[in-house]
Formats: structure tokens, sequence, C-alpha cells
């Protein structure tokens, strides 16, 4: 039978990055996925180079907006560890709590999107509008609700009074009951697990190999969470890996949901233990050395290296993000799949392609 | 000082990477830095359990290294980017671009390891 190549994307309804994929088919069937990227590249690694450090932060920020928080957190973790800051315990607290309101808000619009991929619209709405309490309380808090810009490098910027504490737990505690109630379908939906059970299945051999991170790995069996290395005040808190092992797209759908609820758990615990004191420290002298920082963000870890000269400019600055790990895991699930599923399958790696072409 | 830091040559490159892969390693990415005298250098991270190992390598721009793909699939698109932001030569990549990754055919070549001068305007000024 003859082989066709179907372009499919950087612009399609159920895209929501920029992303080409060069599809040679047989027939229905996928043959072989060959990426393209390159639409949304901004130079903003070359960027932080020309800036005086400080001012990275405001550059990281913008790498991606879903996952700005912890791309800041990322960078000042590690200029902090370079230049021996030690950062106040509330601001450890403040920065687990945003972190993770930035997970939950991530991870919602994941489920509106692939509720919106297999045509569930009310689903999709109803997602949608339980994740804009995220980003209400976000703008409460912070002043803005996508990037918020609390991060500086010795703690955070602002703080969250008394009362602000209180209406967040009000938030996340209507937001477990509204996302157990949508879990259902997700979960149990005839239709929906039609769509998503043992399509596009990844092995926990070929996760490893394909350097897989995140909640695409945890859906293959490897457990693994950045998060319970202790960095910010994760130490402090109860935090176990979430993991299933079937590696479909149904386990990645099942993680994603699971960690929703394990970050808000993490939010009540952060604001039950969080204690008084300051909100930062002042820094002083230039960053001079290496040094690698890792966190874990919605879609997996996130590196950082970063090498100063003694001067207020670094001399290189570089991210490997969760979506250029998972790349690659997309190129192995997509070969032997059907056409009808291939927005499924990019949409169950979460891409977010301004995070990998930075 | 990074942790877990190993210095290798780039004959030994190849053969580590493969020491990596069978001690069940995974690998984060590669990092390139131009160290503004000609050559470039190159830190491997890999992860086993959480731990991090680093290992680098230091190249003359004008050297080629081998590919890691074939024992790391997963290295073909830090490979191609490194191949076009930092021009370095790289022998074997698995699925090579040809310098088609991210740049177009009229981009500026290697744009990482070249100095751009950013030219303030005088205000009011249009552009030429």
């Amino acid at each position: 039978m003859p082989r066709t190549i179907i372009p499919f994307g950087p612009q399609h309804p159920v895209l929501p990055e920029p992303i080409h994929l060069k599809l040679v088919m047989q027939d229905e069937e996928i043959i072989e996925a060959i990426p393209a990227i390159g639409y949304v590249h901004r130079g903003l690694e070359k960027l932080t180079e020309t800036k005086d450090f400080n001012q990275n932060v405001f550059i990281v920020e913008r790498i991606c907006g879903i996952c700005s928080f912890k791309h800041a957190l990322a960078y000042c973790q590690g200029m902090e560890n370079l230049m021996d800051v030690e950062v106040p315990d509330r601001a450890e607290f403040l920065r687990v709590i945003w972190a993770e309101l930035h997970k939950l808000h991530s991870h919602l619009l994941w489920l509106g999107l692939l509720a919106d991929a297999f045509g569930f619209e009310s689903l999709f709405m109803q997602v949608w509008r339980d994740r804009e309490k995220i980003m209400d309380i976000m703008e409460e808090t912070a002043g803005s609700r996508v990037i918020i810009s609390t991060n500086q490098i010795g703690g955070v910027k602002r703080d969250i009074n008394e009362d602000g504490l209180k209406k967040v737990v009000k938030v996340v505690d209507e937001l477990y009951i509204d996302i157990k109630n949508v879990e259902k379908v997700f979960l149990d939906d005839y239709t929906v697990k039609h769509r998503l059970v043992g399509v596009g299945v990844l092995s926990k051999e070929d996760a490893f190999a394909l350097g897989t991170v995140g909640p695409m790995a945890r859906a293959s069996g490897i457990n693994e969470d950045l998060r319970t290395l202790g960095y910010a005040a994760y130490g402090k808190l109860e935090i176990e890996p979430i993991f299933e092992t079937d590696g479909d797209s149904y386990a990645r759908t099942k993680v994603r949901i699971r960690e929703v609820f394990q970050s808000i758990s993490l939010v009540k615990q952060a604001i039950d233990k969080i204690p008084e004191g300051e909100i930062n420290v002042k820094v002083k002298g230039n960053p001079k050395g290496e040094v690698i920082s890792r966190v874990e963000q919605p879609r997996g870890e996130a590196l950082y290296y970063m090498r100063g000269n003694g001067t207020k400019n670094l001399d290189r600055l570089r991210v490997r993000t969760p979506t250029f790990a998972n790349i690659p895991a997309l190129l192995k699930i997509l070969p032997g799949s059907q056409l009808a599923d291939v927005p499924i399958l990019i949409l169950t790696i979460d891409p977010c392609i301004s995070c990998t072409e930075r | 000082m990074l942790e877990n830091l190993v210095n290798i040559s780039k004959g030994e490159l190849v053969s580590f990477a493969q020491e990596m892969f069978n001690t069940k390693h995974r690998f984060i990415t590669t990092t390139c830095v131009d160290n503004k005298d000609g050559t470039n250098d190159l830190i491997y991270h890999f992860d086993k359990e959480k731990v991090i190992k680093n290992v680098k390598l230091t190249i003359n721009r004008e050297e080629t290294i081998p590919s890691i793909s074939g024992i790391y699939f997963c290295a073909i698109l830090v490979e191609n980017e490194m191949q076009e932001l930092f021009g370095i030569k790289i022998k074997g990549i698995v699925v090579d671009y040809g310098g088609h990754l991210l740049l177009s055919d009229d981009e500026l070549n290697s744009p990482m390891s070249n100095q751009i001068t950013i030219i303030k305007k005088e205000g009011g000024q249009k552009n030429a």
C-alpha cells in the first residue's frame, strides 16, 4: 500500500502550541512521525547574557506562562546556592503555595484541553471554570493571574496575610469537591475510556531510555518526582510520587488527576505549617562559579545551569524544560497509532513548545 | 562547582555514555558553553535515582565530536540544537536536521556563539 505524508500543525484546532509533525501514513496507520519546531524560538538564553542577573528573573518567568513561577523558582534557587544566600523559612513555604497553585492551574488547563479534544465541550468548560478559581486566587495573592512574578533572588516579593491564607484554603477545598465530581467522567465514562485506554502505550523501559520526565514518566511506572528532593519547603511536607504502570493515555490522565488532589493537599499542608517571619533577604555581590538547579514543573523536571563570572552578567544560562525531554517519547508512541488518535497522543505529553524552544 | 563532575576527553565520550546507559542513568541533556576563547565546554547531565552526574568535555570549536544519540535516542534534539545554535560539529546524529530544527536559511549562523551587539537608537529615530 502506498504511503502518504500528512502535515499536522503548527496551526491545528486541537493543538495548543505550535509544533509541526510530518506523519508518514499507510492507510489510517502512522508509520513514522517527524517533528519540526522553531516557530516560537525567542533566544531567551542569549538575552539573559546581556542582562543583570537580577533582571533575569523577569526573563525566565516569560519562558512559559503556565509554569512561569517554577521557572523563576529554579533560577532563584540556583542563584541562591551559587551566592550562599539563605532564604527565610516563610519565603520557602510561600514558594510552595504558589508553585502548587501553578501546578493546579496547569493540570486543570490540560484536563480541559483533553476534554475538548475528545469532544466533551461541557466537561471542558466545567474544568476551565474550576481553573478560574485558582487564577482568581493568584490575582488576589500576587496581583496577577498568570505571570505572578513573586520570586526574587533571596526570597519572595509578597507575603500572604492570615485572611489571604484562609481564602486559599477555602478555594482549594471547593476545588477538591469540583474535581471529585468531574473525576468520574474522566476515569469512568465509557466513551472517554474508549479513547484513552490502551492508546499510546509507553513502556517503563522506553520511558527510561527516552529520558521521559514528569507525569508522562510516572504513568509508565517511573516512581520519580523531584519535589521529594526537599527543595523550598517540600522537605517539611508529606509527599509521595504518584505513579501508574499501564503507560497509556488513560494512565497519564489518571496521574494528572491524582496530582491535582496531591497539590491541593500540599497547599493545605504548607498553609498549616507556614511560620512567621521575614520573606526575603538582601543579596550582596555578584555570582561566580557554576551551579545546577532542578525543580519539578507541572510537566516534569526542569534543569537550569548557570555560570557566573563575578560580574553582574552571567556567562551562560541554560534551561532544559520538560517538554524538550518528552518529545522523543511522543515520537515513540505515534507510530502504530491511528490518525484519529494523534490529537489525544500529542495532548497526553502536555506539550509546551514555548518552554521547549525558549 | 558542579556536583559529581567528571572530566573526559572527546575519545571517551561514546564509551562513557554507553557506561551511563548500562548503569541505568537517565540522560537529562547537554549544556554547551562558549568559553569565548575558541573553545566550548560540553557538559552532559545524567541522573540516577535523583542524583545528578555531570560529565564535562572541552573542545575546540573546529573539532567534530561523536553523537551519543545511537545510545540515548533522546539526545537528538539537544545535539541538533547545539549544532545549530553553537556551530558544534557532531557526527552521526540519528536524526540530523542539517541545521533546520530551529533556524531557517536566512537566520544567523550559530547565533549563540556570535556576539550580537544591540545598538540603542536615539529617541524618535525611525527604523532604517
